[in-house]
């Protein structure tokens, strides 16, 4: 297990990811109200820049005809092909069977440590 | 090679009234000059030269194919030995698509009752549908409320052609009414582009019968795709569809491309909870007639195992229709493996009859 430090905590704002490289693998870094997560920029599904894509809310499960708007902030939608994904597990929203890699976090001293095994 | 075990279910059978005047004692009189004057009312612009209706299965008096019960017995189900008949009207169909819902609802009930008093009692492996409106779904509710239970009745049928999509919420009052009677709803093609549906395709007119007649299924893709997507099984879990004579081999297609889509999409239907393709195969039945008949018949059991299909395609003849299907011919496209569920197994346990 090595701590890859990549960058100062304050310049990784919510709703924006920093793509950051560690040993050839491209990492999306993301801030969702003061936690971070990251996760690799790769979609599972054809091999796109995951983190490349927008970073939303979606429509959650509901009753036939309803809406319910949420999870803001939260949700990657790949570039190619839509899939969506939960920035903070890496689960597709749909097949929880289906995710991106994600990666453990750190702060120390407030640089931004990801944790690669 | 027939097992003698082996049920036979004809799911699709078109009867018919061999008089416009065997109608009228079923008719409220202020309809009777416009049913025999005008009958259904809806044209057929695309001609075949072969005929709709079989040849050999005119009645001895000259009478239309399908008007005299004690035919369809003697030339079909004795001579074929079929366990079970379903009966789905012919040109009564039609009458969805018929500009005016009064008279077409007028119409639809007549048939109805006919096909109680008349048809039904025939012989005891007669079964009908119940024929209804599905441009006034209220109406066509009341009429699976009213019919649903009676003796022999075992779905309620309508026509494939439409104004709209069958998903629609317009539409939610029949599924509404059959769940709510425990019956299935079946569509029946045919009537695409006449009457006041739609074209038969989003690009117009074919220009002749076989041209229309190759394209039928498409319009039975638009009708499955919005089914689920509009989220009607999530709405209605227990209601079942059957998709007659609409062909088999565009299914996994469809389940394919509506799997893949979802994957990005699903925020545009969030009332789906699974894949598109798996409420095609808990909830849709899909009969054989006119059977795809690649040069390699065992592609057309690949499709079936590739739509995981095997339990939900049914048996149909569409006696005394042109493009009928032989049973003892359509029998020897399948593996013994899946044989007897095809030509009679599901369609017993769709409809909960016993052999």
């Amino acid at each position: 297990m090595t701590v890859h430090f990549v960058a100062n905590e304050a310049s990784i704002v919510d709703g924006k990811p920093m793509i950051v490289e560690i040993q050839g693998r491209s990492i999306g870094v993301y801030r969702i109200k003061g936690e971070l997560f990251a996760l690799h920029n790769y979609c599972p599904h054809a091999g796109a820049p995951l983190c490349k894509g927008a970073v939303e809310g979606t429509a959650l499960g509901s009753n036939v005809y309803e809406y319910t708007f949420g999870r803001k902030g939260e949700i990657v939608r790949c570039p190619w092909h839509g899939w969506e994904f939960d920035i903070k597990s890496g689960i597709s929203l749909h097949d929880p069977a289906v995710r991106a890699k994600s990666y453990k976090v750190v702060v120390e001293e407030g640089k931004v440590g990801i944790v690669l095994r | 090679m027939q097992k003698a075990d082996m049920v036979l279910f004809d799911t699709d059978i078109h009867n018919e009234i061999a008089d416009q005047r065997q109608l009228l004692p079923f008719l409220p009189e202020i309809w009777h000059k416009q049913w025999m004057q005008a009958g259904t009312g809806i044209g057929m612009p695309f001609f075949s030269p072969v005929g709709v209706l079989r040849r050999d299965a005119i009645t001895e008096s000259g009478g239309t194919p399908g008007s005299d019960p004690s035919i369809i017995v003697k030339e079909h189900l004795d001579l074929y030995g079929f366990r079970y008949g379903l009966l789905n009207w012919g040109r009564a169909i039609e009458m969805s698509i018929h500009p005016d819902p009064d008279y077409a609802n007028a119409i639809v009930s007549a048939h109805n009752d006919f096909m109680e008093t008349e048809c039904l009692t025939t012989d005891s492996r007669f079964r009908g549908s119940i024929v209804i409106n599905h441009s006034d779904p209220a109406a066509a509710a009341t009429e699976i409320d009213r019919m649903a239970g009676r003796h022999g009745f075992l779905q309620a049928i309508m026509c494939s052609a439409s104004r709209m999509p069958f998903g629609q919420r317009f539409y939610h009052p029949i599924y509404e009414a059959a769940e709510r009677n425990g019956i299935p709803i079946a569509i029946h093609p045919g009537t695409e582009g006449r009457g006041i549906s739609g074209a038969p395709t989003p690009s117009g007119y074919p220009t002749r019968y076989m041209e229309w007649h190759n394209i039928l299924p498409t319009n039975y893709m638009t009708h499955v795709n919005s089914l689920v997507c509009e989220g009607v099984f999530e709405k209605f879990p227990k209601l079942k569809f059957i998709c007659i004579e609409g062909g088999i081999s565009w299914i996994p297609h469809l389940m394919w491309r509506m799997d893949k889509n979802y994957k990005g999409l699903r925020a545009s239907a969030p009332w789906l909870k699974g894949l598109p393709s798996e409420y095609i195969r808990e909830h849709f039945y899909f009969t054989t007639q006119p059977i795809e008949e690649p040069d390699n018949k065992r592609h057309l059991e690949y499709l079936i195992e590739m739509g995981g299909l095997e339990d939900k395609i049914m048996y149909a003849s569409d006696y005394p229709h042109w493009d009928f299907d032989n049973p003892q011919a359509v029998m020897r496209a399948f593996s013994p493996a899946i044989r007897g569920k095809i030509m009679g197994e599901n369609a017993l346990r769709l409809y909960k009859v016993g052999t």
